[in-house]
């Protein structure tokens, strides 16, 4: 009977992970047809006509290939720095007492409360003031510090016995080297779900980048995959391509971080 | 593991940049030479290119636009193919965010001194606009699209080209049905009967081949077709809606006869016209001139033609449809001044050239409003705008009116052809939320500046 109940659970995750899978292997698949198969009503799920013309359209028209680059260039500074600003700090928060700690603390959580919507206009003022615009420390320093980084790892570093520090202190290491060496490497589950999260967040974020970047060749993926929908129509072999590149590294940093992933968010749920 | 994928990282990177093509170099030259041995060229619109620009000195404005880049670069090479010192750089934008990003940008000195301009952002942009720096009289001599555009005698953009319907029909189907060129309907009854000629049904009665499918299209016709009738879309004012209408009421009822007296379509026959068309399942279908593109891009197979839209009777009635207009460039008055004169000289040296009006008419299937292009061969050539050609200035405009209006529309074709609704009383609604929608809007209807207003 028990396995009987197995089996049916693993039937019924198996309809859900086909029904999340699909569209994903269709777009894929559809990526090698031509526009005229991909719109076709009846069409066959394989290619017809099997074509590699809308991956070379992708980057003869747009230079899709820099653009992956420049995501992928700010995705990766902004994602190692918050990793370390949000240890950094989750470790004073976590590990030292001072005056209003909580107070910060409690600061820290009130900026995830805040609809990042309401701050894009003081935010985009402020960066043409600076004469920012078009650049990427734009994109980069207002993203140094995260919220959510630093609440994960507080709670994660909390979960740290005292007595781990207090006997590194004792063998003569300084605070800089107990954060180098004693905290960093056990925070690595936290540290990958923040690396997975934040590098997620910056490989899609198209408002931002949009708003500030005006080059064409500074531009960044998310934005490019938009330039596919036009007035009067959708180029969707073009998008299927761009799409399919654009997922490679979201791939590769899920894939590299995925064994400690749930560990380190659920690391953060129950300590408090 | 961090080491490992930081240094996959980095070398994914490098190898991205090494394959990226390297960014357009900027190189301008100072400009010493006035007298370029050209002509003057322009008729009404004059442009004279033996002069400095910015006084030769190298300078870089940006152009905004959100497609038909290919047909800007064309003007923009030939322009500094005269000034070696001007660079114009053209920012493609994705279209729906352009209107976001745009008027932020246009508010400091930042923006963009070119850009192209949708009638339909007319409020969110026209206070950011400079008024070009060509005679009004000139523009009026050279452009039919002018006059609707002017505002305190001065003219900030105007339309190009003119988009807008016509009847466009599968030329297989067609002759399956036993039909010739000679059977192009010109009235809307003549319309039905090909309709049902092109119509097929399976064993059980439902459709397999729809004779005419203008799902989706509901919206773009019923705000059109009525002027037919003389009925116009506005009241006399110019303020006030009138879209509960007897001639839009009877517009609807022939809709609602084709669908359900003569079966040539159904509400249920796909939500997308142009797919069904292109999937050769529609025999004809009402589209805008975009639809060449379409059909050319997605559907290359698919055989088609194009025929004026039907008439109540055999004679040209007050106005055959509604138009919408193509814009030209938009300068922006808080760019530097220098700016400013280099964006007001490259839209003149566009707008007194034949190219750019024919290529971006072209472009889209619209007919372009300059009158010494109006007969150019390829523009003869072009089926859309052929046929939209023997026509032309029947055709209106009413203005950029406010979005509840289609919005509304589509509710309209809603309420009546899925939840079949009484046509009266739907149109009734739609009036009054129309009315509601557009109580605090400022819109002045263009309808009075229409050729034939008066007639």
């Amino acid at each position: 009977m028990k396995q009987v109940k197995v089996i049916l659970f693993n039937l019924i995750l198996l309809a859900f992970s086909i029904l999340t899978v699909v569209p994903f292997v269709w777009m894929l698949v559809s990526s090698f047809k031509p526009n005229s198969e991909i719109v076709k009503i009846g069409g066959s799920f394989l290619p017809d006509t099997f074509t590699i013309q809308n991956y070379i359209n992708v980057q003869e028209r747009f230079d899709f290939l820099r653009m992956f680059g420049n995501s992928l260039f700010v995705a990766v500074v902004v994602t190692g720095t918050v990793i370390y600003t949000s240890a950094i700090v989750g470790f004073a928060l976590a590990k030292y007492t001072f005056k209003g700690r909580e107070f910060i603390f409690g600061m820290i959580l009130g900026t995830m409360m805040i609809p990042w919507a309401v701050t894009i206009i003081p935010r985009y003022d402020m960066i043409v003031n600076f004469g920012w615009l078009d650049s990427y420390i734009a994109l980069i320093l207002p993203s140094i510090f995260s919220g959510f980084g630093i609440f994960l790892l507080r709670q994660n570093i909390m979960t740290i016995p005292d007595d781990v520090i207090e006997a590194a202190r004792m063998d003569g290491a300084t605070e800089w080297y107990i954060f180098h060496r004693v905290i960093l490497p056990m925070s690595r589950n936290a540290i990958s779900s923040i690396a997975i999260f934040q590098f997620l967040w910056v490989w899609e974020d198209f408002l931002w980048p949009y708003l500030i970047i005006n080059t064409q060749s500074k531009q960044l993926i998310a934005v490019g995959l938009k330039l596919f929908s036009g007035q009067y129509g959708t180029d969707y072999g073009g998008l299927f391509a761009a799409t399919a590149i654009s997922i490679i590294p979201v791939i590769i940093v899920y894939v590299t971080f995925q064994k400690r992933f749930i560990a380190g968010i659920s690391g953060a749920a129950v300590k408090g | 593991m961090f080491k490992k994928l930081w240094i996959s990282m980095l070398v994914l990177l490098s190898v991205l940049v090494a394959c990226s093509g390297g960014g357009a170099s900027n190189n301008l030259t100072k400009d010493e030479t006035p007298d370029k041995g050209m002509e003057v060229f322009g008729e009404a619109v004059m442009f004279n290119p033996n002069k400095l620009v910015n006084d030769g000195e190298p300078i870089t404005i940006e152009l905004w636009t959100w497609g038909a880049e290919d047909v800007f670069q064309k003007q923009i090479d030939a322009y500094k193919e005269i000034y070696p010192n001007v660079d114009i750089k053209t920012v493609v934008n994705p279209w729906d965010e352009m209107w976001t990003k745009l008027p932020l940008a246009l508010q400091g000195d930042d923006g963009p001194a070119l850009f192209n301009i949708h009638n339909s952002q007319h409020d969110n942009l026209i206070n950011f606009l400079a008024p070009y720096d060509i005679p009004l009289a000139d523009l009026q001599a050279d452009f039919s699209g002018v006059d609707a555009h002017i505002i305190d005698g001065d003219i900030h953009y105007f339309d190009i080209g003119i988009m807008t319907g016509s009847i466009f029909y599968n030329k297989v189907l067609w002759e399956e049905a036993g039909l010739t060129e000679e059977d192009i309907p010109h009235t809307w009854e003549e319309f039905a009967l090909v309709a049902k000629q092109l119509t097929k049904k399976d064993d059980t009665g439902s459709i397999i081949q729809a004779g005419y499918n203008f799902n989706g299209d509901y919206q773009a016709m019923v705000l059109g077709l009525p002027y037919q009738q003389e009925d116009l879309l506005f009241s006399e004012n110019g303020q006030n809606i009138n879209y509960d209408s007897e001639a839009r009421l009877a517009f609807t009822e022939y809709l609602h006869e084709l669908y359900y007296e003569h079966e040539v379509g159904s509400p249920n026959f796909g939500d997308d016209s142009s797919q069904s068309f292109g999937n050769g399942q529609s025999a004809m279908v009402y589209k805008w001139g975009w639809f060449q593109g379409e059909l050319n891009n997605n559907y290359p197979d698919i055989e088609w033609g194009v025929f004026q839209t039907p008439f109540i009777t055999e004679e040209i009635p007050f106005a055959i449809d509604r138009y919408n207009g193509e814009s030209t460039f938009g300068i922006n008055k808080n760019a530097p001044s220098a700016e400013q004169e280099v964006a007001q000289d490259f839209v003149r040296f566009v707008l007194a050239g034949d190219d750019f009006s024919v290529d971006y008419a072209l472009l889209n299937s619209t007919f372009p409003t300059k009158y010494a292009v109006a007969n150019h061969a390829e523009i003869l050539s072009n089926p859309v705008l052929s046929v939209l050609s023997e026509n032309i200035d029947r055709y209106m405009w009413p203005g950029p009116f406010p979005a509840i209006i289609e919005t509304v529309s589509g509710q309209v074709f809603q309420e009546i052809f899925y939840n079949r609704k009484d046509i009266e009383s739907v149109l009734s609604q739609a009036q009054e939320d129309i009315e509601n929608g557009m109580s605090q809007s400022k819109f002045i209807s263009a309808e009075k500046n229409y050729l034939h207003y008066n007639d």
